[in-house]
């Protein structure tokens, strides 16, 4: 079976077996790794990626499934400066201290980015609900991306001339 | 007894980097797991699991799955030399050898070209069982007459006294004072029994290992907390030298005991041996509930507790039976801990405490974050505000009546030294009763619960060696391994402090049993206390030849040098610390220490020989204490429980790093309302069924109330790196019993089995205005 869509902005075209999952073609054949396997299940969201912008969970979606779509995993993920300059997310998560083993950090980056970015306590807690983290208690994971949430609407309302 | 001075300049903490050393790398998805590496050549393994509780294997043939396409090695207990192991009772083998014991122990292990040729060839395995009755009960395995699963029980190694019986791996006592005559003089007696479920440590990362076997030696990149003891068990059952084994950690996706012990890398290395090619086994969330051996004992608990007219508690009788599982793992020292958790944090003169460590068919338990510390707590707690009601005191006043002091003695004779018990439980109380929050919903009940601990800090050998290169940069090597919680990766801003140079100049060499001096891993919240305490011994090594090099160019005494700003300064006079260290490297001098200092030693304790068992916990040595308060809202109508808000209150010594220690107590709270509120194993026949994570429920972002971190100036002396003591378990104890005293304070019923769910919350309030 052969699938044409376009990861973290590049066109891909793969010949797969037909139950080949999402998750398995990032990370086996793409050797994109920063989504995680936790439950191959939908329950965990560490395998959590955008499709079309919205966020799935990469371990039980077909590959099939994101055929003619984008993805957007972890790795395409980043700031103003290109790949390996932290998105401003990610900053805030490493300087809230929202990161601990961070197995779980690269499905919540993708959760929150997909998020309103409405910085509402519990719209975030809602929106995060569907990423188990084990180490943090969530505590700093909210804060930091209710901070990331606060500076991004203010550079919003001060518009890109600020 | 060792006596900590205690300096009168108040420690240096290491000004805080912009987050962890680690955060980028985890933040950008770019950090490696155990799971995401590969080598060339690569094989797949997947197991075969006995998938019964107790019985017989009458026939195992691997003939056709050695057969099948792909296939390059399976294995079962006949391919692997015939030892036991097992942390504290050598009880166990690799395979299932005649008997599985419980359903995930493993009957052969097969490696493949392709994972699902793994698989199929697992399927291919043909192995008959002769079913044995299980034991399902923990109470009935300790009768008399109850059949021993492990009839050759008397022949198994132990690493303690003897205190044996047939199901009952270990029977530990802690003893103190006369506890009939504390009875006999009792002005009222409360006695109550509580019950725990299974549960799960649960990292959100599987097991993971990769294994890597060539002439003669092996690599293992795995997800162990503990690479040393994981070294040993490979060892042990391979019959290899420890130098031929280099045990490797990536990062660690967490672990919360339940990557305490060695288990599945000695699989992973006998497969590549056989194959001849690298091997990577994965465990499916499925497995990972019921293959690694340490879940959380479920404990059945009674506690007896004799009360004076003037509501102080005399003395204490408690009965506990901890349900070990098929294998003993860590359950003796669990049970240790127990018998020190059912004391609590107060003054009691006369204990007469036992614990059982039982052997039943399932999954065995293990060292779960805070072993036995949070399903004690729970009940001790709920049995400490029924004594409260009992003596008619408020919960907050009975608490400050009977918590240890200054001078008073722990439950084997230790004398205690400015506990701050009191001080945790006031300020918890004062932070709760000031925070404001939502108004109650219409119908629902609301109520505000306490809990209060202690915890110890075990001392344990622990090696680091720092290097400082010629150009001033330096290199801490460390046994220590970080689980996540980042208590290793923060040490380099020790190191660097010492030394007087930025922390990004420090490098961190760790996890790779390989490079680095013995550690035993990250348990017991040990790594910041001990390891920590070996970083800063070497790299002041280090700094002492730093200093004396430059006295001597300086023409001053060494005591005048600071080390500050890559500078080694005396008055007006200064030296680039890289031009020491070029120095010293030219003239064959490198600047360089491996240490692996004295534990502090354990405080005296004339009581201990009365009590039996105990191995490593004769007491909680250097003990920490806190309290945790809750508010709750709960429906009547359906037993529901919210949580509004929790305050912990924490003494964990001097704070080396705020946030990473607020971090490590929000988690443990958070984990710990799982434990109050939605984690529990259901079982059936030995059987696990909830092995899923949408019926094995963690609290997630939505359900976690806003978590008050306090944390009190310490008025002990530190024993640990700069007056800093463990936190990674304490924070999981207390939230569970704080929410049930909270219920209780609600709805004016205590629960008696742990989790509390709407359905159990539900029946008691229904039971109790039947009774009323």
């Amino acid at each position: 079976m052969t699938v044409t869509l376009t990861v973290n902005g590049e066109p891909r075209t793969l010949d797969l077996p037909p139950q080949t999952t999402l998750l398995e073609l990032l990370r086996e054949r793409l050797g994109l790794t920063g989504a995680k396997e936790g439950c191959d299940d939908g329950e965990c969201g560490a395998c959590t990626v955008l499709l079309d912008g919205a966020p799935v969970n990469a371990c039980i979606l077909l590959a099939a499934q994101a055929g003619g779509r984008a993805v957007t995993t972890v790795e395409g993920v980043h700031g103003d400066g290109g790949p390996g300059d932290p998105h401003p997310l990610q900053r805030a998560l490493v300087e809230h201290g929202a990161i601990q083993c961070g197995f779980c950090t690269p499905g919540i980056v993708m959760a929150a980015l997909a998020a309103e970015p409405a910085a509402d306590e519990s719209a975030i807690r809602r929106a995060l609900a569907g990423n188990l983290c084990r180490c943090t208690g969530y505590q700093k994971v909210v804060q930091a991306v209710l901070a990331w949430a606060d500076d991004h609407h203010e550079r919003e309302r001060r518009g890109p001339s600020a | 007894m060792a006596q900590t001075t205690v300096t009168a300049v108040r420690p240096r903490v290491p000004a805080r980097a912009r987050g962890r050393a680690d955060g980028a790398v985890k933040a950008s998805g770019r950090a490696r797991y155990t799971a995401d590496l590969e080598l060339p050549g690569m094989l797949h393994a997947r197991l075969l699991l006995a998938g019964r509780p107790h019985a017989r294997l009458r026939s195992l043939d691997v003939g056709a799955a050695r057969a099948a396409a792909g296939v390059r090695a399976v294995l079962t207990q006949v391919d692997v030399p015939d030892v036991r192991y097992g942390m504290c009772v050598r009880d166990r083998t690799l395979f299932v050898d005649e008997v599985a014991r419980y359903e995930g122990e493993i009957v052969a292990a097969v490696a493949a070209d392709t994972r699902a040729q793994a698989d199929a060839a697992v399927g291919l395995i043909s192995a008959e069982w002769d079913d044995l009755p299980p034991l399902l009960d923990s109470e009935a395995a300790l009768a008399a007459d109850a059949v021993p699963l492990h009839p050759a029980w008397r022949s198994y190694a132990i690493d303690r006294e003897e205190t044996r019986s047939a199901n009952d791996c270990a029977h530990v006592t802690l003893v103190k004072g006369d506890v009939d005559a504390g009875f006999a003089s009792a002005f009222a007696v409360v006695e109550q029994s509580f019950a725990t479920d299974m549960t799960h440590p649960l990292a959100i990362e599987p097991h993971a290992v990769l294994a890597d076997w060539r002439d003669g030696a092996v690599t293992i990149w795995t997800t162990t907390q503990v690479p040393f003891l994981a070294r040993a068990g490979v060892a042990l059952t391979l019959g290899l030298p420890e130098s031929a084994v280099r045990v490797v950690v990536t990062h660690l996706g967490g672990g919360f005991g339940g990557k305490c012990d060695f288990h599945l890398e000695a699989h992973a290395a006998a497969l590549s041996r056989a194959a001849g090619r690298p091997v990577r086994l994965v465990l499916s969330r499925a497995e990972e509930f019921v293959v690694p051996d340490l879940t959380r004992h479920p404990i059945s608990m009674t506690f007896s507790t004799a009360l004076r007219e003037d509501g102080t508690i005399a003395a204490r009788r408690a009965r506990l039976v901890l349900d070990s599982g098929a294998y003993a793992s860590h359950g003796p020292t669990a049970s240790e801990i127990a018998t020190l958790m059912a004391v609590g944090p107060y003054r009691i003169d006369d204990l007469a405490i036992e614990a059982h460590t039982v052997y039943t068919s399932r999954t065995p338990a293990g060292s779960t974050r805070a072993p036995t510390g949070p399903q004690l707590c729970w009940a001790l707690e709920q049995h400490t505000d029924a004594l409260a009601a009992r003596a008619d005191l408020d919960p907050i006043a009975f608490r400050l009546r009977n918590l240890v002091g200054d001078g008073d003695t722990g439950p084997t004779g230790q004398r205690l030294v400015r506990p701050t018990a009191r001080d945790c439980l006031l300020r918890a109380e004062e932070v709760m009763r000031a925070g404001g929050g939502a108004a109650p919903e219409p119908g629902w009940l609301e109520g505000v619960g306490f809990a209060v601990g202690t915890w110890g800090n075990v001392p344990l050998p622990s090696g680091a060696s720092v290097r400082m290169h010629a150009d001033g940069s330096a290199t801490l090597v460390s046994g220590a391994q970080d689980n996540g919680s980042g208590a290793a990766v923060a040490l380099p801003a020790l190191v660097a402090d010492v030394l007087g140079i930025t922390v990004e100049r420090v490098a961190l060499v760790h996890q790779d049993t390989g490079a680095t001096p013995f550690d035993y891993g990250s348990l017991g919240s040990q790594t910041t206390f001990n390891a920590g305490r070996a970083a800063l011994a070497a790299a002041d090594e280090v700094a002492a030849r730093l200093r004396a090099d430059a006295a001597e160019r300086l023409g001053c005494a060494a005591s005048e040098v600071v080390l500050q700003g890559g500078r080694a300064t005396a008055g007006e006079e200064r030296i680039p610390i890289a031009d020491l260290a070029a120095a010293a490297q030219a003239a064959g001098r490198p600047l360089a220490a491996e240490v692996s200092p004295q534990p502090p030693e354990r405080p005296a304790e004339p009581g201990a020989a009365r009590s039996q068992g105990r191995a490593m916990y004769s007491s909680f040595p250097f003990p920490a204490y806190y309290c945790c308060a809750a508010r709750v809202a709960v429906d009547p109508a359906t037993g529901r429980v919210v949580v509004r808000r929790v305050v912990a209150c924490h003494d964990v010594g001097e704070v080396l790093n705020r946030p990473g220690a607020e971090g490590q107590i929000e988690g443990g709270v958070a984990h710990s309302l799982g434990l109050a509120l939605s984690e529990g194993a259901v079982l059936d026949g030995g059987r696990q069924l909830t092995t899923r994570l949408m019926d094995y429920r963690l609290q997630t972002a939505a359900d976690v109330p806003p978590i008050d971190v306090e944390l009190i100036a310490p008025r002990t002396p530190g024993d640990g790196p700069r007056g800093a003591r463990g936190i990674g378990e304490a924070g999981v104890i207390a939230a569970a019993g704080a929410v049930a005293n909270a219920i209780a304070d609600a709805t004016g019923v205590q629960l008696r089995q742990l989790p509390m769910l709407p359905h159990r919350v539900w029946a008691a309030l229904r039971d109790a205005e039947a009774a009323s």
